[in-house]
């Protein structure tokens, strides 16, 4: 592992650190003019968005959190529950596929876990109209129970994949001491999976802040908007309005942000779970 | 009998919603894809499959928005998987500060679209955008393009964007494989006299089919949906030089009010991805039982 370290040559170990840099240059550059052009004040801005901020100012960030506090409230309160939710019922389920055996469980998985790979555009329409039917278009409830819909396919499948490394032997000991499969789900199993459930959670939490299009399409005022519906309308608005906008979309993405800055190894389980054994 | 009652409880939440939500509404989709339904709380008439007729022989501009996505999708996966696996291998190499390169590599992962949209139409800004900015400022500003406003470079920039936005998932799904290679293969070739470079060329790249396997359905299947980055960018604009078929499906269907013809896209994508994901997993079971 630590070759290139000891010996090496030179020259590859330039050329790797000189690549390295670009990458790192590609990735950071415009998080960088962002968060630079977030700082400026209405006046600096004139001078183009590449010159360095001369006299910080945080004013953008208070006018561009008092015009999305609504729907950070909203988008916070929706994607809580609906994370809770979507990942309680994808333990349970994924209990079931792991470690009950039962006729075509695996049919009935993949059946299950192509639910999140089906593009929202096939079935967009029908949702809005039901959603609509039901009363709760425009609500946080109508949120919830689609995040919640369309997120308990991989939260299942994630579970499935966690509780199939919890050895079966102790959820088969606790049904020996007379315990129900509900008795040692919660006992036993649903205990020990809190690191799973912290990946899932975290998963999770991080898609559906992050989702646009069903915010889009299912709120239509400001009581039930999320976030990125209002970080996107915050866009085009005037031309002097980029440190404002910058700002406001450097509040939406921070809880996000943090979370994968304190929880890198989560997100990392996270995203390899969702994939790799998909 | 106990049994079956108890898997009822775990598994029939999630099945309800799955039923209902993903395979109820899809054929509810397909029904509403074969109306000609216009008007909110006024039925369509059945017309059989002259929306898909419609699409796939009248409107000119449903194979040019086919084109598009395709194009999107052989820029972003054809940048994204070789830059993932290279930066895989670097950070394999045993360079200093490895984790924090991989979170650099890993932070736009946390952006919404939305937020990497609105960040990427101000960088590709022809006039008080970032990158002509910048390229005024060294002095070599007859290198500015006019980028998103552009209809030639319009589906490149939102490529860009997107490959800013997701090659570090290649990256990390190629990192994961390139550790799972065994030190022992690695320290057998290396006795054997390879060099580094064989060592990766001959060892450790042919070893990651798997991983390319599931970094390209991944990149496919969200080059398929992408919606966000198109709709903020560009609006599959200028003229239709970049629409996809999520923004020529959300036009269609909440612009302009043709809810049968949009639902008849999503079916058209629907589809798409069924061919997409099926062949993945259908080998991915097969290998469960080797």
């Amino acid at each position: 592992m630590n070759k290139l370290r000891k010996k090496g040559n030179p020259i590859t170990k330039t050329i790797i650190y000189i690549i390295l840099f670009c990458a790192v240059f590609f990735y950071l550059f415009p998080i960088y003019s962002a968060v630079n052009t977030s700082l400026k004040t209405n006046e600096e801005l004139r001078f183009g968005p590449v010159q360095t901020v001369q006299k910080p100012t945080f004013d953008n960030y208070i006018s561009s959190f008092n015009s999305i506090k609504r729907p950070l409230l909203n988008t916070t309160i929706f994607t809580v529950f609906a994370t809770a939710v979507s990942s309680i019922l994808g333990a349970m389920a994924g209990f079931a596929f792991s470690k009950m055996s039962f006729k075509f469980s695996n049919v009935i998985l993949l059946i299950v876990v192509l639910g999140f790979y089906i593009a929202p555009q096939s079935i967009l329409i029908p949702l809005v109209s039901f959603m609509g039917k039901i009363g709760l278009y425009d609500t946080y409830l109508g949120l919830v129970l689609t995040h919640t819909a369309y997120g308990v396919p991989i939260t299942t499948l994630l579970f499935k994949n966690y509780f199939d490394t919890v050895p079966t032997q102790l959820i088969e000991s606790a049904r020996i001491d007379g315990c129900s499969n509900i008795g040692a789900f919660f006992k036993i199993a649903l205990p020990l999976s809190l690191p799973g459930f912290a990946v899932v959670a975290i998963f999770q939490f991080t898609n559906i802040w992050n989702e646009y299009l069903f915010g889009l399409t299912l709120t239509s005022g400001v009581e039930s908007m999320p976030l990125t519906v209002a970080i996107a309308n915050l866009k085009g608005t005037t031309v002097a309005a980029w440190n404002i906008q910058m700002a406001g979309l450097l509040i939406s993405i921070l809880p996000v942000l943090l979370m994968y800055l304190f929880f890198m190894e989560l997100i990392v389980k996270g995203l390899l779970m969702g994939s790799v054994k998909g | 009998m106990k049994k079956k009652l108890e898997l009822l409880f775990f598994l029939l939440p999630v099945i309800i919603l799955v039923a209902f939500f993903v395979y109820g509404f899809i054929g509810w989709s397909f029904y509403t894809s074969l109306t000609d339904w216009r008007i909110i709380g006024v039925k369509g008439e059945f017309v059989g499959f002259e929306n898909y007729k419609f699409l796939f022989t009248r409107d000119r501009s449903f194979k040019s928005t086919l084109f598009n996505t395709l194009e999107l999708s052989a820029i972003f996966i054809g940048v994204t998987m070789p830059l993932g696996l290279a930066l895989a291998i670097l950070l394999d190499l045993g360079i200093y500060a490895k984790k924090v390169f991989r979170i650099i590599f890993l932070l736009p992962l946390s952006f919404s679209f939305v937020a990497s949209a609105s960040m990427w139409f101000w960088m590709f800004s022809p006039e008080i955008g970032v990158i002509n900015s910048f390229l005024r400022l060294l002095g070599m500003g007859n290198l500015a393009q006019p980028w998103i406003t552009s209809s030639t470079q319009s589906l490149w920039c939102i490529a860009i964007a997107y490959v800013w936005q997701f090659s570090g998932f290649a990256t990390l799904v190629y990192y994961s494989g390139i550790s799972g290679v065994s030190e022992d293969i690695r320290e057998a070739a290396r006795i054997d006299g390879a060099s580094k470079f064989q060592e990766y060329w001959r060892i450790v790249i042919p070893m990651q089919k798997p991983a390319t396997l599931t970094v390209l359905v991944i990149l496919l299947m969200y080059s398929l949906k992408v919606f966000d980055l198109v709709w903020l960018m560009t609006g599959g604009g200028p003229g239709r030089s970049s629409e996809v078929l999520s923004t020529l499906m959300y036009k269609t269907t909440f612009s302009r009010n043709f809810f049968g013809r949009g639902a008849s896209i999503g079916i058209v994508m629907f589809v798409i991805s069924l061919i997409i994901i099926l062949p993945f997993f259908v080998r991915r079971r097969r290998s469960d039982y080797e």
